[in-house]
Order: C-alpha cells, then structure tokens, then sequence
C-alpha cells in the first residue's frame, strides 16, 4: 500500500476548510486593539489617500493596502468598512492608524456646527435640488 | 478640528467634502433601509457596528468588561449636497437593545428621522424617547405601505405623546421626492430649533 493513502483524512485537516478570512477574529487585523489611536473617529468622517499613502502602498502590509487603494476616491469611514467588509471597530481603528502615518488624510465632521442655521440651510438647499 | 489626524491634503487639490449626518430609526421591517435607497446616489452599504462604542461604556463605569459579541447592521447611504458638503443617512434599529448604538450615530446629527408603521406604532417608542432625551430635532414619519392609514394623524399624535412642535407626517419611503420632503421637513424643523 502506498504511504500515504491512508493518511488522506489527516492531510485534509490541514487545509483551511472553507472561507478562512470570515474566521479571522476581527481585531486580529489591528494587532488586538480595539480602540482607535484616535477613539472618537467619527463614521462618517471621509477618508482620502495622500500622495504619502499612494507612494508607501506596495510597503504596507495588506489590510493597510487595501483601504489606501480604495480611498484614491474619498468616502466616509463606514464606507470604507462595508467596501473591505471590515468591522467597523476594525475600519476605524485601520483609519487612524494610516491617517497617523500621514497615508490618508481625514476630514471630520463639525460636531457643534451640526446646530448652526447656515448649514442646516444648505443641506436643505441641496435636498431641493433632488428631483 | 482635526487634531492629530490631519496630514498632508491630496496633491490633486481635491478635498474631501465635510460629512454631516441624518439618523433614520424605526422598528424593524418599517421602511429604513427602503428609504435610504430611495434617496441614495449610492447603492446602500451594511456594515456591522458597535462593538467598540459598548467596551468603552462598560469601561467608563469601572467595571469588569463584560464579553461583548453581539454585533448589528448598519445600513447606510449618501447625497451630495455642494462641492463641500456630503449627507450621510444612517439606519438604525429601533429596539431598545440596540439603543448603545444610537449614541454614537446621533453625536452631531442634525436630526433624526423615526419612522412608524402605524399598524404598529409602539415599535418606535424607544427610538422616540431617545431622541426627546438627546434633544435631538427629529420628525415622526408614518410609511404610507398601502397608501392608507390606519389612524388619523391626530389620534397618532395622542398616541405618540410628543411635542406639538414635533413634526408628524405621511410619507411613501419607497418614493424618492416623499424621502425628499420628509428630510426637509425635518431640517426645516431642526432649524426652528436653532434659530430659535
């Protein structure tokens, strides 16, 4: 009988069965943290690579990769997350770390500016345009 | 305002636009997600949530973490206002359980948008009292599924127990121009609020 036949079953279990990235732990990207660099990165802040994170991309590690590929065009942090379908703890915190590192640059939101009246007649504006 | 997240801009000397947000609540099933893609100039996006914003309330009070696993959708969607200014409109689930979530999507909202099924209004208490304890402006929009309705909007009002200044109205959410004026609606009330 040839060695290995056998040994079919135990070989097999050596392989990943099935979709291995889904059973990643979802902080295992972001080295076990769970919180930001900066922990109030709001979700909607918008996200856009810089000249920085365009000429570092094929040296950073993949997940890094990914986002400053994708953020060439600027998107919110939520975007970010359901479009390399990352948890959103997980974005944030990938989010911040490469803003840190000058590859992306973010522009939050301006909380208080959320009352006043000039925006909220712009945003209104905007709406009636939609036809 | 961006402290120590601020690099360099994009050399093309595109900006990206400020983002200002739009909290869309409701008990499942209402219309959240149909609304959204109504009025959405992308297709909307899922992303789970969550997690985090849950450790760090534990972690403030001093207590032992409690093992956090549950994780929920988020489904979202964006308008482009102007060259600077984009609108984003996040879904919520309406229960109670999910209320952790809420915090953080209503953080510098102009307002929120809860939206009932009036064959079953009190799905959307939580998301009512939340919004009158965060004196968050926000309107109360009754999806119309069949085009009638059940009760009369008076009668929905008492039932509600909100404001009379709180806006209460009808609205299609599978129609774009019905989301449309539904937002309006709201904004123009936020903006009572902040002018008065």
């Amino acid at each position: 009988m040839r060695p290995y036949l056998t040994a079919g079953d135990g070989l097999r279990s050596l392989e990943p069965d099935g979709d291995v990235v889904s059973r990643l732990r979802p902080y295992l990207l972001t080295s076990g943290r769970a919180e930001p660099v900066d922990q109030t990165l709001e979700i909607e802040a918008q996200v856009m690579t810089t000249e920085a994170g365009a000429l570092a991309v094929q040296r950073l590690p993949f997940e890094h990769r990914d986002i400053v590929r994708l953020c060439v065009v600027s998107m919110s942090v939520a975007e970010v997350a359901a479009r390399l379908r990352l948890h959103i703890g997980v974005a944030r915190v990938l989010v911040a770390d490469l803003a840190d590192l000058g590859y992306l640059y973010v522009v939050r939101p301006s909380l208080p500016n959320s009352h006043n009246p000039n925006l909220i007649e712009r945003v209104i504006r905007g709406l009636e345009a939609i036809r | 305002m961006d402290s120590k997240l601020s690099a360099e801009p994009p050399a093309n000397g595109k900006r990206p636009p400020v983002p200002v947000k739009i909290v869309i609540a409701g008990g499942f099933g209402v219309g959240k997600t149909t609304a959204v893609s109504a009025i959405s100039e992308i297709k909307p996006l899922t992303t789970e949530a969550a997690i985090t914003s849950v450790a760090a309330e534990i972690d403030r009070t001093g207590e032992v973490p409690a093992k956090v696993s549950t994780t929920v959708a988020l489904d979202f969607g964006c308008i482009t206002i102007d060259d600077d200014l984009k609108l984003y409109l996040f879904g919520t689930p309406g229960q109670d359980r999910f209320g952790f979530m809420w915090r953080d999507l209503s953080h510098g909202a102009l307002g929120a948008m809860v939206i009932v099924d009036a064959r079953r209004i009190d799905d959307c208490y939580p998301a009512v009292d939340y919004f009158e304890r965060m004196e968050l402006p926000f309107v109360v929009a009754v999806n119309l599924f069949d085009g009638e309705m059940v009760h009369d909007l008076k009668d929905l009002r008492w039932a509600l127990a909100i404001a009379e200044e709180t806006p209460l109205i009808t609205f299609d959410a599978r129609e774009r121009l019905s989301v449309r004026d539904a937002l309006i609606e709201l904004l123009k009330h936020a903006l009572e609020r902040a002018t008065a």
